[in-house]
């Protein structure tokens, strides 16, 4: 397939805060791209960028002193440089985004309903009633019960699960293409998680756009992700296959992020493996590999030299380490 | 019809309120304040065409007499009558709270929103220089202006007081919408495709309406009581016309001999705030829809 074909297409993409410190390079030069209707799970702990990438991406600098270098083209957009004027022309119609926590990412004094046709009625022209009546139709689309009652309420009547529902209904309104999802289920308890994780995988095939999960949790990624990107300091240590990098990953901070996650397996009382150290300080990134100070298999080349992304056995897995855990390839998976 | 949606507990459809147009009455003092305020300002738009004295008219066989049925409140020491005073009074100190409440708003209130959301240079500058005019004690700049912009007019007055409180508004406006711009519904309808003009309208205003409103209210109270400082020091419309403030600057010379020329001006001003202030309260914790009321 050739690029232009893809609908996301992010080329050395750097993000960069000058604050009082020094600068901070939050996404520090990321490559990687996404087919149509396929899903994309961006994995990493708390300050690895992930949030900072993914609205980056959507073309969202959060404040002045920033710097946006590289490329990142949704569609045939290029979003890096582009004037708010511009963006509004992909925002809603190319992508959407889908916030963390469903509480304060719908507006409290204005009825569900009427948030989800503003843009209907502003981007897609539509008048009042075909508005109000596709409005009740995404509402129904992303499963709320009595859709044409919920329409007139407010956001503080409804429980969370329910305003992640409305949130991504809002998002879908000007079907678009992309639909960025940033930890869209961190703010809501399990059962429901699986819901709203479960509906959106339901309307990626349904609607047929592509969707980028951003998260730490890798439970949240296995199952519904075709590729998965491991992010650490702001760069990808590791990316593949949703398979490759959960049973033959090469990175040990991928290892590392495993074997930190419960497990239903486990016996009772089994301590979680946690990962030393803390994640490195942005301002002070050592110039070699920047979880060499974390890592067991850490040696002063990696110390020294920045591992730059290699291709494993299979292709489109890639990892950067220079002492890459031995290839399980060949070893039957689980 | 979505096969998620099945999911769904029945526990989650009735945790829902049923009824959300159902709110709780506002309570019978709020309407008490609310009567009294109309009462108030119909008096003070109708008092040409009500059957009452001429509040200038001087009649000098009734001087300083006291509150009766003939005169309603008493007479002061040139015989004029009190109650008649009053409700003439009234338009001075209303038209000067609301009006310059109108100013202050109608510059303030856009400023600080546009401040809050656009941040960066516009909002370091502007700020900065709406501290510094709040750093000069805004009745030293009304009394100031005032005593040099002759002759004195209610126009002037409502100007110079409104555009005194405009750093006032700017500032709790500034401040409200600081707290809603960072939300995420507001960069949410912005990657929606909505223009600056359609958040700072649709999004934003409805939130800090609420403390909009209550401020505004409590500021033509404020504005009222400044109107009143001014007449004290002599510096608010000119005698013989009434107004609160100045009635009870002219008495307090013979508050020992005639207190009811101090005491019906002031129980109006005082009843007239003191209702705004508590519609003003009310209405803010009426309309915050962001509680669920349980």
């Amino acid at each position: 397939m050739s690029e232009s074909e893809k609908l996301l297409v992010v080329k050395d993409l750097a993000t960069t805060f000058a604050t009082a410190g020094g600068l901070v390079p939050a996404v520090g030069g990321v490559s990687f791209d996404l087919e149509r209707n396929e899903t994309l799970g961006i994995v990493g702990e708390s300050g690895s960028g992930k949030t900072v990438l993914s609205r980056t991406i959507m073309g969202l600098q959060p404040r002045a002193n920033v710097t946006v270098t590289g490329s990142a083209r949704v569609n045939g957009f290029e979003v890096v440089g582009a004037s708010e004027k511009e963006k509004r022309q992909i925002w809603g119609t190319e992508v959407a985004m889908v916030f963390q926590d469903p509480m304060t990412s719908l507006n409290p004094v204005m009825r569900i309903g009427k948030q989800i046709d503003e843009a209907l009625r502003v981007r897609m022209g539509m008048n009042r009633a075909a508005a109000r009546a596709r409005a009740i139709e995404l509402l129904e689309l992303v499963g709320i019960p009595s859709p044409a009652q919920r329409y007139d309420a407010y956001p503080g009547q409804l429980s969370g699960g329910m305003r992640q529902r409305v949130v991504i209904a809002t998002a879908l309104a000007c079907s678009p293409k992309l639909l960025m999802a940033d930890e869209p289920t961190t703010g809501l308890d399990v059962t429901i998680q699986a819901q709203i994780l479960n509906l959106l995988d339901e309307l990626k095939d349904r609607l047929k756009m592509s969707v980028i999960l951003v998260t730490h949790d890798l439970g949240v990624v296995a199952t519904r992700t075709s590729r998965i990107v491991v992010m650490y300091a702001g760069r990808i240590v590791e990316t593949g296959s949703t398979r490759e990098v959960f049973y033959h990953h090469r990175m040990p901070y991928t290892r590392a992020l495993l074997e930190s996650s419960p497990k239903v397996s486990n016996h009772p009382h089994t301590r979680l493996a946690t990962i030393p150290g803390r994640p490195p300080n942005l301002l002070k990134l050592a110039q070699g590999c920047s979880f060499a100070p974390r890592c067991a298999y850490a040696t002063d080349r990696c110390h020294q030299e920045r591992p730059e992304l290699q291709p494993a056995a299979e292709p489109g897995h890639s990892f950067a380490c220079w002492n890459p855990l031995p290839t399980t390839r060949g070893v039957a998976a689980p | 019809m979505s096969n998620v949606a099945n999911e769904f507990s029945l526990l989650e459809e009735t945790l829902l309120i049923e009824k959300p147009e159902k709110t709780e009455p506002l309570g019978i003092l709020f309407w008490i304040c609310v009567g009294w305020i109309g009462v108030n300002v119909l008096a003070a738009i109708l008092a040409n065409v009500l059957p009452m004295k001429n509040p200038l008219f001087e009649d000098y066989n009734a001087i300083n007499v006291g509150p009766g049925l003939h005169h309603l409140f008493g007479t002061d020491d040139l015989g004029r009558d009190i109650f008649s005073r009053v409700v003439f009074g009234s338009r001075v100190s209303i038209a000067v709270g609301v009006g310059a409440m109108v100013i202050g708003f109608g510059v303030g209130a856009p400023l600080g929103m546009l401040a809050a959301y656009k941040r960066g240079r516009f909002d370091t500058v502007l700020t900065t220089f709406m501290y510094v005019l709040l750093a000069f004690p805004a009745i030293i700049a009304t009394i100031a202006v005032l005593s040099f912009w002759t002759p004195r007019a209610l126009l002037k007055i409502i100007v110079v007081i409104g555009l005194a409180s405009v750093p006032l508004v700017y500032r709790v406006i500034r401040t409200a919408t600081l707290n809603v711009a960072t939300k995420d519904y507001i960069i949410a309808a912005k990657v929606q495709g909505a223009t600056d003009r359609r958040i700072l309208i649709k999004e934003l205003l409805p939130n800090i309406a609420p403390i909009g409103v209550s401020f505004l209210l409590i500021g033509i109270a404020t504005v009222i009581t400044l109107e009143g400082a001014l007449a004290f020091l002599g510096l608010s419309v000119n005698p013989p016309t009434p107004s609160w403030g100045n009635m009870i600057n002219e008495a307090r010379t013979v508050l020992a001999q005639n207190p009811w020329l101090v005491i019906f001006p002031s129980l109006a001003l005082c009843l007239f705030l003191l209702c705004l202030n508590f519609i003003g309260d009310r209405l803010r914790t009426h309309f915050d829809v962001t509680e669920v009321k349980l």
